[in-house]
This record gives C-alpha cells, structure tokens and sequence, in this order.
C-alpha cells in the first residue's frame, strides 16, 4: 500500500521514532513484559497482535509512562523517557494516545474536548486553538458535530473526536490502543477508515488491535506478542499468512475460528432446560 | 424439541411470575393491614388526649406572635451565619485535606488520615467546649476574631472539615482512571488535570452529599448555647430555650423547630433532584 522512500531498511535510515531496548515491566512479583526490543522508524504503521493478557496494552502504556518501566530503556522522537531528569509532559505532548474506552471529558463539549490542552499545555490562543480544533474534526468527518457533548455521540464518532483531539496537540507519533474493541461492528468502519488515511498521510503509528483486515492492509510490520514477550515481526503478509512460530499459527487459526477453542460460547446457545 | 414441550411443561406448573390466589390474597390483607393500624392509633390519640390543655401548651398563639420578629432577624438569621461560617471554613479546609489525603507524599496523607480520625472521632460538642473554654484558658487574653462569630465558624468548620475531607476525597476517586490517563497522555501536569479534568466531574458528584452535610451544620450550629452567648449573639435553639424557661410553656421551642425545617427541608429536597440529576447522567 505505502511505499516508503528508505524501506527495505538501510544503515542510513533516520533515527527511530520509538526504540524500546530489553524493556521490563513487573506489577508486584508478576512479570508482565521481559525484555522487549522493538524499533519503529518515523512514518512506520506497526501493529502489535497477540493473545489477552499477553502484555500489549503495558508496552503502549511504557511508551507513553502511563506505566513505569521496570527496567531497559525507551527512547521516543530521539528523547530517553526513561532517564530520571526526563520532563515526563513535555514527551507525551509529542505522542497521541487513543483508548479503547476513548476516554472523552465528559463535561466539556466536543470542541472544548480538542482546545483544552491546545490552550492549557501549549499556550494557545482561543482563536488559534479552535482553528486547529475545527481542522482535525473535518480530518475525522465530524465537523458539524464541534458543539455537542460527547454523551450525544455514538461509540464510533466518540473514538474519532479522540483521535482528532489527540492530532490537535500535532503529535509526531500516535498510540492506538485496540481503538475498536468497545464499538459495535457496524461503527468499526469508520474509526479503521479515520485511521487509514491517518496511516497514508505517513503519521508513525503504533497500533494494538484484533483486526487483522487493517493489520493485512496498513501496517508495514506486524509484531506478534505472546507472554510478555515479543514472538515474531516481520511484514503482514509473512507474519499473517506464513507465520513461523508454533504460538503465532495457533493464536491466528484461533482468531479466524473461534469455534474451534472449546468454551462457553457454544453451550449458551442451547436451550434452558425447562423446571 | 425441548423448547416447546418444556414452555408448555414450565405452564402447567404456573410460571414463576404469577401467585396462587391465596397468596394473592394475602397481599391484599397485608397492604390493607399496613393502612389500617397507624390509622386506629392515630384516631385514639386523638379521641383520648387533652386537646385544649395540649394546644395552649405546644402552640399557644398569642405567645408564638411575641416571637416575632426577632425569631427571624435575630435567632434565625444567626443561625445561617453560623452554618455559613462553618461550611465554607469547613469546605476550604476539607479541600486542602482531601488534596493532602490524596498526595503523593506519605506525611501529607497521614497527616490528614490523622486529622479525619480524630475530628470525626469528637463529638461536636467537645470541640465547641474546647474552643469556647479551653483556648480562652490556654491564652489568656487572646480574643478570636469576630467573637462569638468566629468561635462558631472555627468550631463548626474543624468538625465539618473531617467529613467534608471525606466526601471530596470519594468524589475526585469516583472520576474513572482513564480521565486522569487521559488529560496527562495531551501533555497536562498532575495539578492541570486535577483542575481542568477531574475536579469539575468530581465536584457534581459531591454536591449531593455536601448538601447533606450542610443540614448537619444547620443542626449543629444549635451548639454554640454552650459558649454561653449574648442576647443578640443567640441562634434558634438558644433563643427557643431562652423564651420557653421564661414563659414555662413549650410553645417557643416549637417556633423555633418550625424555623429549622424552613431551611432543611427545602434542603433535602435539593439534594433528591441533585442526585436524581446525576443518576440520570450516568
Ligand atoms: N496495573 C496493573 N496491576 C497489576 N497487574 C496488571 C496491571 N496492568 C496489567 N496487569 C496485568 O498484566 C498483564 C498484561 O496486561 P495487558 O493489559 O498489558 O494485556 P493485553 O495484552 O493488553 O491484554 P488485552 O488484550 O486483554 O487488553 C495481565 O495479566 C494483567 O492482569
Ligand atoms: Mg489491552
């Protein structure tokens, strides 16, 4: 789909936008990430796959320093946010975070949802602020919604006043964080849609998701997670369609039948027995 | 095949959302029960009690007009200062307490969890004794700022502070997690977020109950007839107490309950609709 001017990956590529160097995560005595290392180069859409509990959503949340490392280092647009004297506000201003839950301010409406950090963390004027506002709610098809409350809004414009609150504080690099998980099916459309042309404007994605139609079509890399660790990375098509570990094959095959894993889905369309 | 003949089946037995008709019928009995006993008690109070002796001594009128119209410029009106005092007193200093309940350093919070435990642990009365009597004693010759007012204010507002402290706290921790994750994911400092993002959702939700604890102060302000107060100095229940002893009828005391229910009532009244409000905006 894309073509990127320094793809297949030289010597003399840019420094990378993420570089997360043997990154360790630990809740208590749980080990929830062990020593990842993953690189993603500005402009770069990677997806992360992988099973529930596999540690995806903590490595996001490293990135951002929603979580703190436990150990190894994160470098973001050429800053180590793991250092101690790091100004923690100053490196997520230059990272988009979307939510699963979008995580709107409830109390403020659309547009003020997309000014409030325009003008209270970059200093912003209102007129300035409302201006870039109005631009990234056209850039997600929401334009004539700036004066609602997000309460009024389906799922799926929610999620896309997110995203376009996130690109309103012009990050250099977005975090996706299985943005259509909480949507009904027929909203995931237009939020993977938002975020295709997002991906083809060449914004550095980095995306936690269970769709693998967009994985398959967008991503320039895919990386599949299993326990913590990372299990395999390569391109779509290699990691989708010819993976070559055992846990990859069988988490996809999962993925396409779910009929196939024995559980309670199947039981509870049977009839209730009668009393 | 198991639907239907279990539908049918689950029929014959009377499904579990129908009664029996002798239950049916002891329902009826039971809701007609419910009315009819605190009627019968209520009509031989009535037949058998001294109702003239009764009248002149809970609502003798011409005593009742005396009253008027210092009960409400003087007793009544002192009595909303008081209150007023005390809640904004107590709601600055809760604030603060709440914030230090809620810090990221551990002397902060145990300074306040020690200030909540020991003002809610007091009763009121004891705090208005101590400062009243006690801080008089221990500086001589010191005198409070605004005398009796500011006694009350401070005394009111060190009891109200440990709730209020409370009720913030629980507040600003029901604003859900991902509104901190995301005000601080667009570049906001903690205090940025706590200010533009979750104070203002955390404060609908503490109307209701700070509403609740402004009727306690309304009640509790009665306390400063322990500090021993002048006649322009009194509030509703001194004034009350004061006017009954004198007259040795109970009249006075009864004014003085109606002047409260003036002003709680229309209160909890308030606080349903907040609540019935916020109910609905989840
Ligand atoms: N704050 C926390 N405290 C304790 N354990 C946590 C915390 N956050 C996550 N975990 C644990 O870490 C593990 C990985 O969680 P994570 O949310 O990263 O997984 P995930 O791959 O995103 O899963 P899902 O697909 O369900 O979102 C889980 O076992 C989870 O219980
Ligand atoms: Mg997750």
């Amino acid at each position: 789909m894309r073509t990127h001017p320094g793809s297949p990956p030289e010597p003399s590529t840019p420094p990378p936008a993420i570089e997360i160097r043997g990154l360790c995560k630990s809740f208590g005595n749980k080990d929830v990430l062990s020593s990842i290392d993953l690189d993603v180069a500005p402009g770069e859409v990677v997806c992360v796959i992988g099973p529930s509990g596999s540690g995806k959503s903590t490595l996001l949340r490293c990135v951002s320093l929603l979580e703190t490392p436990s150990a190894g280092r994160v470098v973001v647009n050429g800053t180590e946010v793991t250092a101690a004297e790091v100004d923690i506000d100053r490196v997520r201003r230059g990272v988009g975070m979307v939510f699963q839950h979008f995580n709107l301010f409830p109390h403020l409406t659309v547009l003020g949802n997309l000014t409030l950090a325009q003008r209270r963390v970059l200093r912003r004027g209102r007129k300035e602020a409302e201006r870039v506002a109005r631009e990234n709610l056209d850039r997600v098809g929401l334009a004539d919604r700036a004066d609602d409350y997000p309460a009024r809004l389906s799922g799926g414009q929610q999620q896309r006043v997110a995203i376009a609150r996130a690109l309103s504080m012009e990050p250099r690099l977005m975090l996706f964080d299985e943005p259509t998980s909480a949507l009904d099916p027929e909203l995931v459309g237009e939020v993977l849609a938002v975020m295709r042309r997002l991906a083809l404007d060449g914004m550095t994605m980095m995306v936690v998701t269970h769709e693998m139609g967009f994985a398959r079509q967008v991503a320039d890399r895919v990386v599949f997670m299993d326990a913590g660790t990372v299990i395999e990375e390569g391109g779509p098509a290699q990691v989708l369609e010819a993976p070559r570990h055992e846990r990859t094959r069988r988490f996809l095959s999962r993925l396409l039948d779910p009929l196939t894993v024995p559980g309670p889905a199947r039981t509870r369309q049977e009839p209730a027995p009668a009393r | 095949m198991g639907i239907t003949e279990g539908t049918r089946a689950a029929e014959a037995a009377g499904t579990p959302y129908t009664v029996s008709p002798a239950a049916a019928r002891r329902r009826t009995l039971l809701r007609a029960g419910s009315y009819a006993v605190p009627a019968a008690v209520v009509l031989l109070a009535v037949l058998t009690a001294d109702r003239a002796r009764l009248a002149d001594q809970f609502a003798r009128l011409s005593l009742a007009g005396t009253m008027f119209p210092e009960v409400l410029t003087v007793a009544l009106l002192n009595t909303v200062l008081y209150t007023a005092g005390g809640f904004v007193f107590g709601l600055v200093l809760g604030l603060g307490i709440a914030v230090m309940r809620l810090s990221g350093v551990r002397l902060y919070r145990w300074l306040a969890m020690a200030y909540i435990e020991v003002f809610r642990g007091l009763p009121a009365l004891l705090v208005f004794v101590f400062v009243g009597v006690g801080v008089p004693l221990a500086f001589p010759g010191v005198h409070f700022p605004g005398g009796v007012y500011g006694q009350v204010t401070f005394a009111l507002g060190l009891v109200a502070a440990a709730y209020m402290a409370e009720t913030i706290r629980a507040g600003i921790e029901a604003v859900p997690r991902g509104q901190w994750e995301a005000a601080r994911s667009l570049g906001m400092s903690h205090g940025r977020a706590l200010v533009s993002v979750v104070a203002p959702q955390a404060f609908r939700i503490v109307v209701p109950p700070l509403t609740n604890e402004l009727i306690l102060l309304f009640k509790d302000s009665s306390l400063v007839l322990f500090l021993g107060v002048t006649l322009q100095d009194r509030e509703l229940t001194k004034f009350g107490q004061d006017m009954a002893s004198a007259s040795a009828n109970t009249t006075p005391i009864v004014v003085a309950g109606c002047c409260y229910l003036l002003i709680t009532v229309p209160l909890s009244v308030l606080v349903r609709r907040l609540e019935r409000r916020n109910h609905r905006m989840r």
